[in-house]
């Protein structure tokens, strides 16, 4: 395939004054479905993603998306070049309604610095916004103040944010996070349904929802990359199975 | 206790069964918040004990409502706005005293001065985060300060800038004798109700959205792709031409512009004012120019020390009414 | 140039500096500890100096203005923490600033009530006036032995913070409060405390500056502004930084009075303005600290 890979991590290191948090990670990507990225915890995963999305700048190495190098390109310039991310910790804007939430992330997009339109008379963000809120289902919550969600539907509006910005690759941190399971299997469905249109990259714990939702598993461990290949793959890697279960045999 | 108003208020919430409508059928007060204003405005003078006093709430509460604009609601706390409110007044004296500009292009000309001046403060002073930012601010207002008084041959120096008095104005082929307190209020209130008029729209529209954003959660509007440097300058300068104009319409009103309008004590006077009024509402600064003019009028009959007791209540209001007057009315009137 | 005249501006600035690292280093101290930026710093400052002249004349003695007035002023500081900072916890980070300009506001005007409008002069104590010859030109003896005074307090400063349980308590807790909380350190208390120094500190400079400059109520106004310029310089949080930069910016204003006199207040801000477009987080700051 001489096709150039959609996304490309070369050799990256980000270090924390003495502390290395990402050591030497080079991997490709191309628009594959669904990607997950595991590890335990400290391993490195949040600060990945921080890279990829452009939140931190890597002490060393390159990442190039489709083609062109983005490495050090300031925060908001990601959002613009097609990737966006939803956050571990839900970071939403409490005080304003859903459909607000969302429609703010549309107009960063399209009408940030329109002075002069009122902001009500921009169907299209309106429209944008409603769309991505029927993705994740929160069309009902529409008018509710964002702080009074469940945490459940918290984590569905930092989806949606992400969402509205049509992102080609979007970045998941740890989607259910605090979810029990039905929350859970509805994050999966919704997940699925994403990712035939565009490429998802995913951090998560819950190792059975991973094993059955992703192409692929990148495993990090103490910012090494120890592991990258198809589930069945990544479980049979021995040195996986010694990070995690300490030799264990585990069935999905 | 948060100083913000709750957001989700009316004028911002689209309406499912007519989208793109404002209105969803019933009469929103906010939506007629700049006539309602100017009305009051209007109504003022006769309102207040001296004319002197309403054209001073009029210069300040237009001050303050520029001020809103980057404090109330983009959430920068900046102790400098003095530079932008002195270069309008100074500016209008110079050309006019020093030039023979006509006092409407002197106006101009002076709001785009303040404007430039705002551009440079805040190219400097957004790199800094948070807090920082109000001490660079303050700062920087003080290199302008300082350097007024060593440039006391444009400036006046200690003294001041004097000899711009306008005394008649040719407003549309009618000769308008400035020098009446009631005429001048109502010229004033001319550019006054432009400027309420353009925040408002500002307010109102997509960028308003977005520092309301920026204020709200400023990590996240960069995450969703604002870049958000670029648009708190652009708030700072639409903040510094609308403080500017107040500027330039105060030096039209005394006449003379003294040297202690660029000192941080009149920057701190303006963010006093804001909060007492209510940062974050649109009325709020009015408000809170005209309560603490007030209580300069009443307090100084008492005690010359009438800055004692005004401290005094602002840091109540800080400890106990976040919101200043109009925005806890506000929130009030929203309680179910 | 005269190098001999050169030396004198270098000298000059560096006493300079000494009090402006005075001025800095309680300010620094509160938003070290506490990321409080006290507004009041400067009138706080104004007050130590009036609190200096107020037991002088009682006492007739300077070295006792030295230790009551940072004494009774700092103590005035835990109450203001106490009172007035303290419910500030937790809520937006402007709020301090916010208070901290109204109660300088406040102090001002209070302080003209008590002690009237106008300036009043400061003698130097009569043991430290006259000149002192240091071989190339004839320098004050009272700013000599402000410099002393200042880099004692560093000194006591820097050992206090290295070498004392006290002082790693307050770095630790500087760095990590939620940490200390657990570990059982009361950070409420110790918040108190090291406001209280700081405002203790602040004073103290009011009383040392106090013979240098007029008192008066309006004294502070500048020194707020130096204070900010200082921290600017030197790094936000860095108590080194304020050090660092309270002699450069000395030394920078001196030198600048020596070649032109009218621009020597504005050199302080022109070089806050430059660090601000090189390297906005400060000279010894943490980067990442600008948007």
């Amino acid at each position: 395939m001489s096709e150039a890979p959609f996304l490309e991590v070369e050799d990256v290191w980000r270090r924390f004054g003495g502390f290395v948090a990402l050591e030497g990670i080079t991997a490709r990507f191309s628009r594959s479905r669904v990607t997950a990225i595991i590890g335990p915890n400290g391993a490195g995963k949040s600060t990945f993603f921080n890279v990829l999305s452009g939140a931190l700048v890597p002490s060393q190495g390159r990442i190039r998306f489709k083609s062109a190098d983005v490495t050090g390109l300031p925060q908001h310039r990601f959002l613009h070049l097609g990737i966006a991310r939803s956050h571990q910790i839900t970071n939403i804007f409490p005080q304003l309604t859903v459909h607000e939430n969302v429609r703010v992330g549309a107009q960063a997009l399209h009408a940030r610095y329109d002075l002069w339109t009122h902001r009500q008379r921009r169907p299209l963000l309106a429209d944008k916004a409603d769309a991505a809120l029927a993705a994740v289902g929160l069309q009902d919550r529409r008018r509710r103040t964002a702080k009074l969600l469940s945490h459940g539907e918290q984590r569905a509006l930092e989806v949606a944010i992400a969402l509205v910005a049509e992102p080609e690759l979007l970045l998941l941190d740890e989607p259910t996070a605090g979810m029990g399971p039905d929350e859970t299997k509805q994050m999966v469905h919704l997940i699925e349904r994403l990712a035939i249109d565009r490429s998802i990259l995913l951090v998560e714990h819950k190792m059975k929802m991973v094993l059955g939702l992703s192409d692929r598993i990148l495993v990090l461990h103490h910012g090494k990359l120890i592991a990258d290949g198809s589930p069945q793959q990544v479980q049979a890697d021995a040195e996986v199975r010694r990070v995690y279960l300490g030799g264990c045999d585990v069935r999905a | 206790m948060t100083r913000w108003p709750r957001l989700s208020a009316p004028g911002t919430l689209p309406d499912p069964a007519r989208p793109g409508s404002l209105a969803g059928g019933s009469i929103r007060l906010s939506d007629w918040r700049v006539p309602l204003s100017i009305v009051a405005l209007c109504a003022l003078p006769w309102l207040l004990p001296s004319k002197a006093l309403a054209v001073n709430v009029l210069v300040y509460g237009l001050f303050a409502l520029g001020y809103n604009l980057l404090f109330g609601y983009t959430g920068l706390l900046s102790f400098g706005h003095a530079a932008l409110f002195g270069a309008g007044a100074y500016l209008t004296g110079i050309s006019i005293g020093q030039f023979g500009v006509p006092w409407f292009a002197a106006l101009t000309l002076a709001t785009a001065g303040a404007g430039v001046l705002a551009f440079a403060m805040g190219v400097l002073s957004i790199r800094t985060r948070g807090i920082y930012f109000s001490m660079v601010t303050l700062a920087l207002a003080q290199l302008v300060y300082y350097t007024a008084l060593q440039a006391s041959s444009w400036t006046g120096g200690e003294n001041g800038l004097r000899g711009f008095t306008v005394s008649t104005i040719n407003l549309f082929g009618a000769r308008i004798n400035f020098l009446d307190p009631v005429n001048k209020y109502y010229v004033i209130l001319a550019f006054a109700a432009c400027a309420l008029w353009f925040v408002s729209r500002v307010l109102n529209s997509c960028f308003g959205a977005t520092i309301e954003a920026i204020r709200e959660n400023e990590a996240r509007a960069r995450a969703c792709g604002y870049d958000v440097g670029r648009i708190k300058l652009l708030s700072f300068v639409l903040s510094g031409l609308v403080a500017g104009l107040a500027g330039a319409l105060s030096a039209l009103h005394l006449t003379i512009v003294p040297l202690d309008i660029l000192h941080y004590q009149t920057s701190g006077l303006v963010v006093m004012m804001t909060l007492l009024g209510g940062a974050g509402s649109f009325f709020g600064p009015f408000i809170g120019a005209l309560a603490f003019l007030l209580m300069e009028d009443v307090f100084s009959l008492w005690t010359s020390h009438w800055q004692l007791v005004v401290g005094a209540i602002f840091i109540l209001f800080v400890l106990f009414l976040p919101q200043g007057i109009w925005g806890t009315l506000i929130a009030l009137r929203k309680r179910p | 140039m005269d190098a001999q005249l050169v030396l004198m501006q270098l000298l000059s600035g560096v006493a300079l500096g000494a009090v402006l690292i005075m001025t800095a280093l309680g300010f620094a101290i509160v938003f070290g500890m506490l990321t409080v930026v006290n507004f009041a710093h400067g009138a706080l400052f104004m007050v130590g100096a009036y609190a200096g002249l107020f037991v002088v004349e009682r006492t007739g003695s300077f070295w006792w203005a030295l230790l009551l007035a940072p004494l009774a002023v700092g103590a005035f500081g835990l109450l203001i923490e106490r009172m007035l900072i303290r419910p500030l916890y937790g809520r937006p980070a402007d709020d301090p600033i916010l208070l901290t300009f109204g109660l300088g506001y406040v102090l001002i005007e209070g302080v003209r009530l008590v002690f009237g409008t106008q300036g009043i002069p400061f003698a130097t104590p009569p043991a430290l006036v006259g000149v002192v010859n240091l071989g190339f030109g004839f320098f004050p003896l009272y700013r000599l032995v402000v410099i002393g005074v200042v880099a004692l307090i560093l000194v006591v400063l820097w050992l206090a913070l290295e070498k004392t349980k006290f002082g790693l308590i307050v770095r630790a807790g500087a760095r990590d409060p939620q940490m200390m909380q657990v570990l059982g350190v009361d950070i409420r208390r110790l918040w108190l405390i090291v406001f209280g120094i700081g405002i203790g500190i602040t004073a103290l400079g009011g009383v040392l500056a106090a013979p240098m400059r007029n008192v008066s109520p309006e004294m502070g106004s500048i020194v707020l502004a130096e204070a900010f310029v200082v921290t600017v310089v030197g790094g936000m949080g860095s108590l080194f930084g304020a050090v660092v930069a309270g002699l450069l910016v000395g030394i920078v204003v001196s030198l600048t009075s020596l070649f032109a006199p009218e621009m020597a207040t504005i050199s302080m801000f022109a070089l806050m303005a430059i660090v601000l477009l090189v390297r906005p987080e400060g000279l010894f700051g943490k980067p990442g600290l600008g948007v």
